[in-house]
């Protein structure tokens, strides 16, 4: 059996069938150069293949041309007018976001996380109510990003500034993020800080935006001072 | 008992198409040189590692101008049915099954369906590059112990990350003491593990390795293998802080448990100058067979067996001490190719061992 059968016997969908077909994406030809333009922009976006692209295309072709001329307009004014807040370096639409300007919110801890989605996925926990830190990634040498790339510098700023009484690191746990959490807690280790990261429940190596929010909410409670995690110096 | 029932194979090197089903413990495997007999063997490789023994990369196994193939083990395993199955998908991904449930990781699946290949280049193990025997004692070490593998990949990783902030910093012209220090600490966690588990490992290793040497070759010789590591002298820590100013300049890693070796030795003399052909391949069986062995007393029953071309490697009597062990006392399930039926099926009728023939072609 062809190896594409089965694949079409797995799925339930008739369009999937004919598009996971291997001859169709050799022959995939436009009859408008419009429309390939727009397919290969699309395919260009993180997990979009040329078969999703060209259905999402399709889809706008059907919407009314106000439609489409909306989702544009929106798309370039967010990249326009978008800021990185001043103190967590969130993105945010005012100098300073609506997380760090929120009195209600405890500004001695707070919580540094790898980009944005990490500060959706624990917000929406509802379990933390102090401020962030953006960090914009993590130390990979191997992918040319190293401390200096990161907002640490910032980080360490901020923590004088505002007096910072606890850092809570939201890192995934695979190797990077231990990197990254070891250099900073190494550069804090004369601060009266305490410095702290979230328990790890999470599968080593897993993915922190993918964790299910009952287990970051525990996470989160159970947070451990890092030198129990790891013996540092 | 671990036994695989059948094996089916769909796009997979020379087969398109083709099932197997293995009836005893013993299966001979015969037919023409490039008739697919070392194919099949490969496969059972893939079911239990989930990759190839010979290939790297997974597109290598698909068969010629066709995209994608999978292979179906059907285990058994103290009478639990274990269905295992390995797909690798037009788009190059590739799936592990077991039993139903894909696997998040491969690394999981490694050592449930322990076994051990013996294949005709593999003497390059005694006379070759120090890689393959890290990679031998990685093999049977991460089989053994899953913490083990899951620090060897992490240990390799560090090592990644290690190596290109050594080339960045040569290349902005710039140290940072204080990166290296985080990145040095997580090789130690790492790789002192490593270093510990082959360190215990080996004296219990060497044993087995000597016992399997002198009944292969019908006599006692001292033979001796000894693990060969700088961290047997220092630790790990202090060796990072040593070669850390000869690390800045090489931009690599050059100290660690990725540097380590396997000594072999007879009469206290180097094997790899002194030995003779039919002494390597003595010593190539003994090593793999100490592998079988320890890994069959960790598990409590014994790994499958991959023999590839047996006959072409031992002088007869050394061949009929080998099989007689392996097909009537090691008690596990063993697959052996040849390239001549009729000399497979004299050599079991003369020692009376039920043999499985699956004549290829
Ligand atoms: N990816 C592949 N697609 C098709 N045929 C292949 C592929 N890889 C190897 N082969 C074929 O497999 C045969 C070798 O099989 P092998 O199992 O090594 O033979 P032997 O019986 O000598 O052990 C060769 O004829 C080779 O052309
Ligand atoms: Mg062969
Ligand atoms: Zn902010």
């Amino acid at each position: 059996m062809q190896l594409h059968l089965l694949l079409q016997q797995r799925s339930n969908s008739a369009a999937v069938i004919l598009i996971l077909h291997p001859s169709y994406f050799r022959s995939m030809s436009f009859s408008s150069t419009l429309l390939e333009q727009a397919v290969n922009e699309f395919a260009k976006l993180p997990g979009i293949g040329k078969k999703t692209a060209l259905r999402l295309v399709l889809h706008l072709i059907k919407q009314p041309a106000e439609e489409t001329q909306f989702f544009a307009d929106t798309l370039a004014r967010m990249r326009k007018e978008i800021k990185f807040c001043t103190k967590c370096c969130n993105v945010s639409d005012t100098e300073v976001c609506n997380i760090c300007s929120n009195i209600a919110r405890k500004k001695q801890i707070v919580c540094v996380v790898e980009n944005i989605r990490d500060v959706i996925a624990i917000e929406s926990t509802q379990q933390f109510n102090g401020l962030y830190h953006v960090l914009g990634g993590v130390i990979s040498p191997l992918d040319g990003i190293g401390p200096d790339q990161l907002t640490i510098e910032a980080l360490l700023h901020r923590i004088k500034e505002d007096e910072v009484e606890e850092l809570i690191f939201a890192l995934n746990p695979n190797i990077q993020g231990d990197t990254t959490l070891f250099y900073i807690s190494k550069k804090l280790k004369d601060q009266p800080i305490k410095i702290t990261t979230i328990a790890r429940g999470i599968a080593f190596g897993g993915e922190l935006e993918y964790a299910d929010e009952l287990t970051l909410a525990r996470s989160l409670q159970n947070r451990q001072p890092v030198a129990s995690y790891v013996s540092m110096k | 008992m671990l036994f695989l029932q059948s094996l089916q194979l769909v796009q997979f090197k020379n087969y398109s198409h083709q099932t197997f089903r293995f009836e005893g413990p013993v299966t001979a495997i015969t037919g023409a040189n490039g008739i697919g007999k070392t194919n099949v063997l490969d496969a059972i490789h893939y079911l239990c590692f989930t990759k190839s023994y010979f290939q790297s990369g997974d597109g290598m196994n698909v068969q010629h101008g066709m995209q994608g193939f999978r292979i179906e083990g059907q285990f058994t395993l103290a009478g639990e049915a274990l269905p295992v199955s390995i797909v690798l998908r037009e788009t190059g991904k590739k799936e592990v099954s077991c039993n139903g449930s894909l696997y998040e990781k491969f690394s999981h699946h490694i050592g449930r369906f322990p076994c051990v290949m013996i294949a005709p280049d593999d003497v390059e193990l005694i006379i070759g590059g120090s890689e393959m025997r890290r990679s031998f004692l990685d093999t049977v070490l991460s089989q053994m112990d899953a913490v083990y593998l899951q620090q060897l990949i992490s240990y390799n990783k560090i090592l990644q990350q290690r190596n290109s902030f050594l080339k960045s910093c040569a290349q902005t012209q710039t140290r940072n003491n204080a990166l290296l220090d985080v990145l040095d600490e997580q090789l130690i966690a790492a790789g002192t593990y490593i270093f510990t588990k082959r360190n215990d490992f080996l004296p219990g290793f060497n044993e087995q390795v000597l016992q399997f040497y002198s009944s292969i070759a019908g006599k006692a010789e001292p033979v001796a293998v000894t693990y060969e590591s700088k961290l047997r002298e220092t630790s790990l820590e202090n060796l990072l802080q040593q070669c850390r100013e000869k690390d800045y300049q090489l931009q690599r890693s050059t100290t660690g448990v990725h540097r380590d070796d396997l000594y072999f030795s007879m009469n206290d003399e180097p094997f790899k100058q002194t030995a003779s052909q039919g002494q390597r391949k003595s010593l190539l069986f003994s090593l793999k067979l100490a592998e079988a062995e320890v890994l069959k007393q960790q598990k409590g029953f014994a790994p499958l067996l991959l023999l590839d071309d047996v006959f072409e490697k031992l002088d007869q009597e050394r061949m009929h001490n080998l099989l007689n062990y392996v097909c009537s006392q090691f008690g596990g399930q063993v697959f052996l190719t040849d390239t001549h039926p009729e000399r497979m099926k004299n050599a079991f009728a003369d020692m009376q061992i039920p043999l499985q023939l699956i004549e290829l072609g």
